[in-house]
């Protein structure tokens, strides 16, 4: 029972990570019909960022923080105008394999500039847990657990009861009628985008000190916050959310009670009959039929 | 005088063509030439980089103490990618050249591996690092090792935990790739042997996130002492960090990566008081030392294996191929095998005929975040 | 029975073309000579790896270019099935003493399995999820290589990976493999002409057409897979034999992703593109070694090239040579113009060619389409008409299949077809053509038709290679644009792609024609050609129901009329009768 307690905990802490990436994806889905496969690699140019300003520059951690987000906004912005927006016209599979360039791109030129050795980022807190009775709560995971529920309640605010999130929402929902409204349908994309970029960077920077910072981070953990995603019914941020949380616990529990190499399978074993048995995820893809 | 245009024309081809001449001729004579495959890109770009150091190291105090055959020695690198497709490619590049006598090749077992059909072909001596012990039993007489194998460290880890430290309850973990597989192996044998079988032997795959079912088996399993084979630093960073967490405190006794420079950074106090096999320890001995010291004046940073095997192995190939008084392979590799107690920065070497030129290994202790020697355990068989 | 109609009987006997092998025969002669240099000439060991590598791998890429190129459908797990074909003839042949020919075959059939169970399992969805499946695939397959020890021997890997007894030589395993890159090449090539290779390229520019024109849509996407499935296996096992050694690093994702980049560098619908892809993406890291020694630099430059080919050179570069060379290169194949359309439509039924019963389509709460009945008579116009938003396109996407019936049955012809998909419709005898005509538009308008013409259930085809292509210009040449035959789709007014999609539907001599509002978008003059077009349609005998907002047309070409409007029937019968029933105007002009 302590052991179960124990993995739980774990579990949900890591499947936080995927569900705050995950949550990008969806944004970023909801708004352009594509599937961004550089959002894992956001997290990691975030993380790098923590490190330069943080640890090399020696700046204070919340300005290095401010700095990150903000860099990771203008990144967001760039990869809209560089590589979804030229193409914004053409079918989902040259964009897809687009951003799977950039994520190629991002991982490599980070590799170029900082070397393949991994680095080291420290946490918000000096205390590294609390040992709760048999359960130890690493507070590098108490925090990501915390900012993802702040996330899921902001989200659900700034979608439903501001103008700029209910003109996102119909953006995404019908261009053609959001633009007949007088919504700059280029605008929001916009917006889409660095909002993703900085989600992604968040993630980044709140995982790094439990995964070191690494060219790897990024893409490890966008594979399984993609299956995330599609768990949780493409489109759906409560959805994205949800799977992420899932997919975290039946791997650690996986991993403990069936096989530890095979760890990084289940999730994709999971993903797969999903994909056979319950295709539109956990909470159904809004699919319109259209001839 | 009147030029004909005979001489002309010939002047000019003498003219166009003489600088490919005196250039191959250089190239063929004046050098001895030896090959080396190394990571420049792809994940183990770094190390790559200290390997060259290393040979580089060893280039030049051989070039300064008069060179190979009265000649100068000429490294020529190639990208071997960290890929195995990457090394067959960077070998057969090398191989192509004739005038090149001998190779090293790589410190991943893996790509010694792929990269072994075509040193068999070629038949010329080819210094590796690899430690899968497999490598030099397989009937390919052209590989000499640098490193002590698998089986060694095995050997060392379970001795120095049963015999040195009475610990007899044994939990095991280890990479699922292929030296955390060869490395768990050896260790669960040897351990087998001195009458304490591991009561856990658990595989992780590269790249997890997260050790917390891994931490927890081992807790469960009640061991009082630990061995581990880890291939990424920052896996064992996050493996050591959750092991501390969650509560165990047992000794750990581990392959070289616990100990290694990248991993005491990242894993910080979480690995203090740890012990580790190392190949390379700068107290070890007084050619450990002399090498750790050319080495830091030289690069700035402190030495590790990864540039001590290539140092050694371009040295003693160097000697070898002066002993044989020629560059043909057979006799270069004679007198590799002929090679006895000799002192190199990674320990004494004595080859045997498999070409395994290292028989033990240095146990060393994390110090509070400094590596410290703690004794040397050699093998004679 | 109709007379054969009387327009542009031109009946020139066509030359015959040469044999195809024949006519092929440079191919052959190119691609014997570079088996035989790769099996003569003296190359060093590196060359030979490079070559190897090229060869093998390029096969892997022509599987892409399959289903990636034909058929439109993404696959990132090409270096799973290339791994799936290496290891079988690894295992096999080091491990187990097979014969390299067995193992080679037992990979193919593998590869094949699983890219068919794979395609099976995730083709109805498309898109992105096809994607994300094959990337799980592909980790899967990974994971498997690596810690089935017992099995693949790990992460280190098969060695000792045996050759077929002719070929144990580097340099004559290098001619073998250039022979069947030749082969593969061959019929890669030829696959796009063939009437399966056609059904690939429909489904690629209009999945929906396709249906409608007796494609199998589910069948070619998982055909396209599992044949690109097989090309990887045979390309890794070839590849296994060639390196004698394999291991799981090898296929690996980011080697899918290089598989796919040396696809659309090249281009993506033609397998010089992808032999081309491969050969540069093998060569090219070679070159730029001096770029590697910064770590990461070469891959920074290679993604940003992956982005930038994809923005400005869709095609690839053998796409862009195609278009570059396109003007003088532009042939005149010229084809005898058909004979006199036939059409033919099949009486099985009595006299009612279509027979709908209670037919209702509701979305959620909306009910668009609410208990119609509709008998069509054989022989004649048939109008269905409405104001907009009455339901009439929904009708015909119920009666073409594209929308599932919420109620009501569906007869055609004496065939209940309520509850086929719209490709065995097709079969039965239903043609139709849309409102936003949907021609595939990446092929000319000879092909659009013959693709028609191959409808499963045609009778009037004669046998014979060219009798599709008789069938498909005679079409052609009765919508008047026989001597445009070979042009692209993009380079006709929207009023000839209408007629294009005409012809597509009549040279499948259909038993019943839905036109769906066939003079929208239409002049004045281009809407009397298409009244004369019915009018000869008609005179052979084929049943017509027509959607549209043109009442003249209407009222002048149908004899009989059924008007909707809010989903429901408001009145059917004789033309005249139905446009003079005061619902029918008050529903037109509107009521207060």
């Amino acid at each position: 029972m302590d052991l179960a307690l124990q993995l739980l905990f774990t579990g949900i802490g890591i499947g936080a990570v995927y569900a705050l990436v995950a949550l990008g994806f969806v944004l970023i889905f909801r708004a352009t019909n594509v599937v961004n496969f550089a959002q894992g690699e956001f997290s990691m140019v975030a993380a790098y960022l923590m490190v330069v300003f943080a640890v090399d520059l020696g700046w204070p951690y919340w300005l290095s923080f401010l700095l990150a987000l903000a860099g990771m906004a203008l990144l967001g912005a760039i990869f809209n105008l560089g590589v979804y927006y030229p193409l914004r016209h053409r079918t989902f599979l040259p964009v897809i394999i687009a951003t799977i360039g950039a994520s190629i791109l991002l991982a490599n030129s980070v590799l170029a500039i900082y070397g393949p050795q991994p680095q080291v980022l420290e946490g918000w807190f000096d205390t590294p847990g609390i040992q709760l009775g048999p359960v130890y709560l690493d507070s590098q995971y108490l925090l990501i657990i915390a900012v993802t529920i702040v996330l899921v309640i902001f989200n659900y605010w700034f979608f439903e009861h501001t103008m700029l999130g209910k003109k996102l929402q119909a953006t995404s929902q019908d261009k053609e009628m959001a633009s007949l409204l007088g919504i700059s349908v280029s605008t929001m994309i916009m917006i889409t985008f660095i909002y993703s970029a900085v989600l992604g960077g968040l993630a980044g920077i709140l995982v790094a000190p439990v995964l070191f910072v690494s060219i790897q981070m990024g893409s490890t953990i966008a594979l399984k916050a993609f299956a995330a995603t599609i768990i949780g019914g493409f489109g759906d941020v409560a959805g994205a959310i949800i799977g992420g949380l899932a997919l975290g616990i039946i791997e650690t529990f996986g991993a403990a009670y069936i096989s530890v190499p095979y760890k990084d399978g289940f999730a994709f074993l999971v993903l797969v009959a999903f994909l056979i048995f319950r295709p539109q995820g956990i909470f159904g893809e809004r699919v319109a039929e259209k001839a | 005088m009147t030029l004909t245009r005979r001489d002309f024309t010939a002047g000019l081809a003498v003219g166009i063509t003489a600088p490919y001449v005196i250039g191959s001729a250089r190239a063929q004579g004046a050098t001895i030439k030896i090959g080396m495959c190394v990571p420049v890109t792809g994940p183990a770009a770094e190390q790559g980089l200290w390997a060259q150091n290393g040979a580089k190291l060893a280039l030049a105090a051989v070039n300064k103490a008069g060179g190979v055959l009265g000649k100068q020695v000429e490294l020529v690198i190639e990208d071997d990618q960290t890929t195995n497709p990457g090394i067959v490619l960077a070998f057969s590049k090398l191989a192509a050249q004739s005038d090149i006598v001998g190779f090293l090749g790589s410190i991943r077992s893996t790509q010694v591996h792929a990269m072994a059909p075509d040193v068999l072909k070629l038949g010329k001596p080819v210094m590796i690092g690899g430690t899968d012990p497999a490598l030099t039993h397989m009937g390919n007489q052209w590989l000499f090792r640098f490193r002590p194998n698998d089986s060694y460290s095995g050997r060392v880890i379970a001795d120095y935990g049963v015999n040195t430290l009475g610990k007899k309850k044994w939990a095991i973990v280890h990479s699922t790739d292929a030296f955390g597989t060869a490395g768990g192996k050896a260790l669960a044998s040897a351990l087998e042997k001195l009458g304490t079988p591991a009561v856990l032997d658990q595989g992780y795959a590269n790249q997890s996130q997260d050790f917390t079912p891994v931490v927890l088996a081992v807790k469960q399993s009640g061991a009082d002492v630990l061995g581990t084979y880890f291939t990424f630093e920052n896996d064992l960073g996050i493996f050591a960090r959750q092991l501390r967490q969650l509560g165990v405190n047992i000794p750990w006794v581990g392959s070289p990566s616990v100990v290694a420079v990248s991993s005491t950074k990242l894993a910080g106090p979480a690995l203090f008081g740890t012990y580790g096999v190392a190949d390379y320890a700068e107290d070890s001995s007084e050619a450990s030392k002399s090498f750790g010291k050319a080495y830091r004046d030289a690069y700035k940073t402190a030495p590790d294996n990864q540039s001590a095997w290539p140092y050694d192995a371009l040295t003693i190939l160097s000697a070898a191929i002066n002993k044989a008084g020629s560059t043909d392979p057979v006799k270069i590799r004679e007198a590799i095998l002929a090679t006895k107690k000799f002192a190199g920065a990674e320990g004494e070497y004595n080859f045997d005929q498999n070409g395994d030129g290292l028989h033990g290994y240095n146990v060393v202790r994390n110090e509070k975040g400094t590596i410290v020697y703690d004794k040397h355990i050699d093998f004679n068989d | 029975m109709s007379a054969p109609s009387d327009n542009m009987p031109i009946a020139v006997s066509a030359p015959r073309t040469r044999p195809l092998l024949l006519r092929h025969l440079p191919y052959f002669i190119g691609a014997a000579v570079l088996v035989a240099l790769a099996a003569t000439m003296q190359f060093d060991g590196y060359i030979l790896n490079i070559l190897m590598e090229a060869t093998t791998f390029a096969i892997a890429v022509f599987g892409l270019s399959v289903v990636l190129g034909l058929c439109g459908q993404i696959n990132l797990a090409q270096a799973a099935f290339f791994g799936l074909g290496a290891y079988a003839v690894g295992i096999g042949t080091s491990d187990y003493h097979l014969s390299y020919w067995f193992c080679i075959a037992g990979g193919c059939i593998l590869a094949l399995l699983a890219g068919a169970l794979l395609g099976m399992s995730t083709l109805r969805l498309g898109g992105h999820y096809l994607a994300m499946v094959t990337i799980s695939f592909q980790q899967i397959v990974t994971l498997v290589m690596i810690n089935t020890i017992w099995l693949t021997h790990g992460p280190d890997g098969v060695s000792n990976i045996g050759r077929p007894d002719l070929f144990t030589s580097a340099q004559s395993y290098l001619a073998f493999c250039v022979a069947m890159l030749a082969l593969v090449g061959y019929a890669v090539w030829h696959l796009s002409d063939t009437r399966l290779g056609r059904a690939m390229r429909a489904v690629r520019d209009n999945e929906l057409a396709a249906g409608v024109v007796g494609i199998d849509v589910f069948r070619t996407k998982v055909s396209a897979f599992a044949l690109s499935a097989v090309l990887g296996g045979l390309a890794g096992g070839l590849f296994a034999g060639g390196f004698a050694y394999v291991s799981p690093d090898q296929f690996s994702f980011a080697e899918s992703v290089v598989f796919l980049t040396m696809s659309l560098l090249g281009g993506v619908a033609s397998p010089i593109g992808s032999a081309i892809g491969t050969g540069l993406l093998i060569l090219i890291p070679e070159w730029l070694r001096f770029l590697k020694s910064v770590p990461g630099l070469y891959l920074a430059i290679y993604g940003l090239s992956v982005i930038l080919i994809i923005r400005y050179m869709p095609d690839g570069i053998w796409g862009f040579v195609n278009l570059a060379t396109a003007r003088w290169r532009a042939k005149a194949r010229v084809h005898a113009a058909g004979l006199a359309l036939l059409l033919k439509p099949a009486t099985i039924g009595g006299n009612i060619v279509l027979e709908v019963k209670g037919l209702a389509k509701y979305f959620g709460g909306l009910k668009a389409v609410d208990d119609v009945d509709i008998e069509v008579r054989r022989g004649g116009v048939h109008a269905l008409i409405g104001p907009n938003g009455s339901g009439k396109t929904t009708t015909l996407n119920v009666l073409s299949g594209l929308y599932k019936a919420t109620a009501g049955r569906v007869i055609l012809d004496g065939t209940d077809v309520t509850d086929m998909p719209p490709h065995q419709r097709a079969a039965a005898g239903l043609g139709r053509t849309f409102q936003n005509i949907r021609l595939f538009r990446s092929m000319t308008a000879l092909e659009n038709v013959v693709i028609g013409a191959e409808r499963p259930g045609n009778t009037l085809l004669g046998n014979g290679g060219d009798a599709l292509t008789e069938r498909a210009m005679s079409a052609l040449t009765f919508v008047g644009l026989g001597v445009r035959a070979n042009e692209l789709i993009s380079s006709f007014s929207y009023g000839h792609q209408r007629l294009i999609e005409i012809a597509r539907a009549l040279a499948a001599n259909p038993t019943l024609l839905l036109l769906d509002e066939p003079a929208a978008g239409l002049n004045s003059s281009e809407k009397m050609e298409l009244h004369e077009l019915l009018k000869r349609i008609a005179a052979q005998g084929l049943t017509i129901l027509i959607i549209d907002h043109d009442m003249t047309l209407v009222s002048e070409a149908a004899q009989h009329i059924t008007v909707l409007n809010f989903g429901r029937r408001i009145a059917d019968g004789e033309s005249m009768a139905v446009l003079r029933h005061p619902d029918v105007v008050s529903a037109y002009l509107g009521t207060d």
